[in-house]
């Protein structure tokens, strides 16, 4: 019977040690996984671009006596075509190198028979000058659609574009036509001589629905410091760029018709001639690419000290050719910019992120260079009729550490800043994805919190723990840890719809209530005082102190909103806000940092509270007892022994609310703007790391890079919370070593 | 904190038909006993009767404890302590306490010693420096600690520790030093020690000391006080209440017949 009886308890201290082992194993095997999950898909982040090598293939037969202007590729590296002097659109199938299809430019100007130069404007719009000075434009676009077989089948589609048919005459060296909705079009021309002369045609309708078209045309003036060796109009027409022999970069407004003025003449290259320019895509960065192969990145910017005029200024250096740069493409799609230089060594970069994506080597020296219209294909024409073709994988471009986390000089920035912007409305958008102000507003958010809390909780703690009558104690105890039960949104909501509101009607009020409240309770102790240690009154108040002080803090309160308004109105003019932002510059948000103190702290008060009042009440009576036996008085009781020997606790508690503070979430997002702004202000809002993912995370594409770099905050605040989890943990049992058991 | 003039004659401390109730229950009933200046003052009885509630009263520890009631009077000399000018903090100054168990704070021997001098207001590293010394030397601790002074007090033995307790107790000069069953926790070598301590002090301090112990009682005390349920029933000269004692439940007790 007893030796059954010793054998079941056994069993069953077995089977209980089994479970919370599994049980703790399972809670570490989760924790691990969910950091792999996220790691997993922040991860492909930092993987390397790649290019596959899809074809190589020579020139078809039929087209070794053309002369070629051309050249372009589908999405899916299946065809690519040329464009020939005689306007013949040729077809090639990838895989076999064979001609599938010539087909002649539609509606080709009158009398035109050859074709001078040809520019691609957009996603497959070619803009063709004809021998006779015309120029017209020409769509060559291909479209995929999938068979049932699973296969895709790529057909092609060669359209002509009436829109952009402007008549001219004369021989050109290059011509550029933009048309401007609604507004006709602007031809610039690059003559012989080195001169280029700019041509508006502007296309008016009358009240009666009557069209008028006026043509103006305008020589460029200005000095040219040496012969123009490149030239660049942008998209809308309005800036022209020309890069010249001695490397001087020069920039035209010509967005008024008849009206060139001269903005720019930079040096770029020093000296060597620019033999590359183009735009990156959105138009206001312009790559420059040199004859020693310097490869950077301009855009205009507000010169310091000159007041409006904007100056074209370096803000990125790409990774330079090891040869005179021949040819710059921009890609499509983002900021990515494909370059060549004379030996035929392909560079990809992309300009935000100063990344070099990708080098590709042919044998011989490029020709022509073209990308698909979504920049997934790459295809090259080297001198020697080769064709390349490559599918490129860049899923991330825009992405490196340095734009993670360092400045970077964005466009129509005046200096490299720290920025987070993911997002805009335009294509063409450059995401800006610092995650330096997000952490800097977790930061910021955590430690005006805990400025807020820390001194509530512990003192509340001790008070708590070391006066409260017991009876009182067992009530207002519980009645804390009900408010960290409070949903978190529901705090926010309060906080932001009503909390921020009224503080901003009462700034003054809320900032003199720290002052006011802490010099009455000085005053009320001094008074305190005169009641005799176990005199009747002190018996009865002995453990109900704070209900005394309850009036006193309402009071105060009282007194601060008083004296709010009349301070406001004496001292600073009636109003505080606009002196703040007239006399010291500083914006008053109405959801702002201390709104943030005040509701995160509220949310971490509780955490604190409780744990520290448990770790202060474990401090056993006996050396409260030893302390007070010695002639010391409660408080130097409370002070010198019970705190030093619960400091391991009170620390473990102020670093839990620490570790919520820093992951709270709903809070943050409500009472705060969610301006990722760098500002220490305390009337400034914030978005921190977690709010952040929060708003940004339904917008984002999935597997895009704003969704691996949120995945990555995430990751960064795991990483965050594990460190400050294991500091403290650290520290607390050093404090333990040190202090004491409690 | 010394007291100008006193008779040696003339008890340090008397209580004078003392009751104290925990609310209802009363648990001191009608105490009369005196104190006399370096003697030793051993009190015995079995537990809850009340010996421990009466050590307390003396330097208000009691006051801690909620709906403790005091009826009747003891003087420190001339002063009443349940007095409503009665200061506690000098007077627990002037009546020192070491408790059962031994409570060092989570300090370094140092610290520990000099807390409660520092708690007055003491900061003058001599003088602290020489408290130490002579509060460790006189506890006999001195020669065993000397070399750690600044290492935890939590790292010592139990006996050390008790010690170190009474070390502190009289590194603020108290008139009176208060025992609560100071060696029931420590094992016979500790406890002679703590013993011979005791024996040792009685030259500068009045002992009360509560002991559950009677051969501890027979040893160091010159002066025992048998408690019974809340009642003293019998106080004397030591010899004579274990050889002599004149109330039959005082000798029921010592004998070992109950308790």
């Amino acid at each position: 019977m007893k030796k059954n009886y010793t054998q079941a308890s056994r069993r069953r201290d077995r089977l209980a040690e089994l479970l919370i082992r599994i049980c703790g194993l399972f809670v570490i095997v989760a924790v691990v996984w969910i950091l792999v999950m996220i790691t997993r898909v922040a991860l492909p982040l930092f993987y390397s671009p790649k290019a596959t090598s899809i074809a190589s293939i020579s020139l078809p037969v039929e087209l070794k006596q053309s002369r070629l202007l051309s050249i372009g590729i589908d999405e899916t590296q299946q065809e690519l075509f040329s464009l020939d002097g005689k306007g013949l659109v040729h077809f090639i199938d990838t895989r076999g190198g064979t001609l599938k299809e010539s087909v002649p430019v539609p509606d080709p100007p009158p009398g035109a028979r050859t074709v001078v130069s040809a520019e691609l404007v957009s996603k497959s719009l070619y803009n063709l000058l004809w021998d006779t000075g015309v120029v017209s434009s020409v769509k060559i676009a291909f479209s995929s659609t999938r068979s049932e077989s699973g296969n895709t089948i790529v057909s092609h589609e060669v359209s002509a574009d009436p829109e952009g048919f402007f008549p001219g005459s004369g021989a050109f060296k290059r011509s550029f036509v933009r048309t401007i909705e609604g507004k006709g079009a602007v031809r610039v021309d690059q003559l012989e001589s080195d001169r280029i002369r700019v041509t508006w045609r502007s296309k008016e309708t009358d009240l009666f629905g009557n069209e008028k078209a006026t043509t103006s045309s305008s020589e460029i003036q200005d000095p040219l410091p040496a012969a123009i060796t490149a030239v660049v109009l942008d998209h809308a027409g309005h800036y022209l760029y020309a890069g010249t022999r001695n490397g001087q970069l020069m920039r035209w407004d010509i967005s008024e018709p008849g009206e060139i003025r001269l903005l720019d003449s930079t040096a770029v290259t020093g000296n060597s001639p620019v033999t590359a320019l183009n735009l990156v895509l959105g138009d206001i960065s312009v790559a420059v690419g040199d004859g020693k192969g310097g490869y950077t990145a301009w855009f205009p910017v507000t010169a310091a000290g000159s007041g409006e005029g904007k100056q074209l200024v370096r803000t990125h250096v790409l990774r330079p050719h090891t040869g005179t740069v021949s040819a710059i493409l921009p890609s499509p799609r983002d900021k990515s910019l494909v370059s060549v230089n004379d030996q035929g060594v392909i560079h990809i970069d992309h300009v935000t992120s100063e990344r070099n994506l990708l080098t590709l080597k042919g044998a011989k020296p490029v020709a022509m260079l073209a990308l698909s219209a979504q920049g997934n294909s790459l295809c090259s024409l080297d001198t020697a009729g080769n064709f390349a073709v490559w599918r490129l994988e860049i899923p991330h471009p825009e992405v490196s550490l340095g734009t993670l986390f360092g400045k970077v000089w964005y466009e129509g920035y005046d200096r490299p800043e720290y920025v987070w912007q993911s997002s805009a409305a335009n294509d063409d958008f450059e995401p800006k994805m610092s995650l330096v102000p997000l952490i800097f507003g977790t930061l910021k958010a955590t430690a005006f919190a805990m400025l807020f809390a820390v001194p509530l909780a512990l003192l509340g703690a001790l008070y708590t723990s070391q006066f409260m009558a017991p009876r009182l104690k067992s009530r207002i105890k519980p009645a804390v840890e009900i408010m960290a039960a409070i949903p978190s949104v529901v705090v926010g909501f309060l906080a932001g719809l009503w909390l921020a509101p009224l503080i901003d009607k009462v700034v003054l009020a809320f900032f003199l209530s720290f002052i006011i409240i802490p010099v009455m309770l000085l005053v009320t102790i001094f008074f305190w005082r005169l009641i005799k240690t176990a005199s009747p009154l002190e018996r009865r108040l002995r453990g109900k102190e704070f209900i005394v002080l309850i009036p006193i803090v309402l009071v105060g309160t009282w007194l601060a909103y008083l004296l709010g308004g009349i301070v406001e109105v004496q001292v600073f003019g009636g109003d505080f806000k606009q002196w703040l932002y007239s006399v010291l510059g500083i914006r008053y948000d109405q959801r702002n940092s201390m709104i943030i103190a005040v509701a995160l702290g509220f949310a971490v008060i509780p955490l604190i509270f409780t744990i520290a009042e448990d770790a202060l009440s474990n401090v056993p009576r006996n050396l409260t007892a030893a302390s007070l036996a010695l002639g010391a008085s409660r408080w130097q009781t409370a002070w010198r022994v019970v705190l030093p020997s619960a400091l391991p606790g009170v620390f473990s508690a102020v670093m839990i609310g620490f570790g919520r503070a820093v992951g709270e979430t709903m809070i943050v997002l409500m009472a705060t703007g969610n301006t990722p702004i760098m500002s220490g202000s305390i009337f400034n809002g914030l978005r921190s790391l977690s709010a952040n993912i929060a708003v940004e995370i339904p917008e984002a594409s999935l597997n895009g890079s704003l969704y691996r770099v949120l995945f990555l905050s995430a990751v960064l605040l795991f990483i965050f919370t594990f460190i400050i989890n294991t500091v403290a943990e650290a520290l607390r049992q050093r404090f333990r070593r040190k202090y004491g058991r409690y | 904190m010394t007291v100008p003039t006193h008779n040696p004659a003339s008890p340090i401390l008397t209580v004078k038909d003392l009751d104290l109730f925990y609310g209802a229950k009363q648990a001191l009933k009608k105490i009369n006993i005196s104190m006399q200046r370096n003697q030793v003052t051993a009190f015995i009885g079995p537990s809850g009767c009340g010996k421990s509630t009466l050590l307390r009263c003396f330097n208000r520890m009691n006051d801690l404890i909620d709906n403790v009631r005091v009826e009747g009077s003891i003087s420190f000399e001339d002063q009443e302590i349940y007095a409503a000018s009665t200061d506690v903090i000098t007077l627990r100054r002037r009546i020192g306490m070491v408790f059962q168990q031994s409570n060092p704070f989570p300090k370094s021997i140092y610290e520990n010693i000099v807390y409660g001098l520092r708690i007055a207001g003491v900061n003058d590293k001599s003088l602290l420096d020489e408290t130490v010394e002579r509060s460790l030397r006189s506890a006999a601790i001195w020669d065993e600690v000397k070399d750690r002074l600044h290492d935890s007090a939590l790292g010592l033995s139990g006996g050390q520790a008790q010690r170190i307790c009474i070390a502190r107790a009289i590194a603020v000069n108290p008139e009176i030093i208060l025992m609560d069953e100071p060696c029931s926790a420590l094992d016979p070598i500790s406890t002679l020690k703590i013993e011979e301590l005791i024996d040792e002090l009685k030259r500068k301090y009045t002992i009360i000391i509560v002991t559950h112990n009677m051969q501890q009682a027979a040893r160091v005390s010159d002066v025992t006080g048998f408690f019974y349920l809340g009642e003293l029933i019998e106080a004397g000269p030591t010899r004579k209440i274990f050889t002599n004692p004149e109330k039959t439940q005082t000798e029921d007790y010592i004998t070992g017949r109950f308790g």
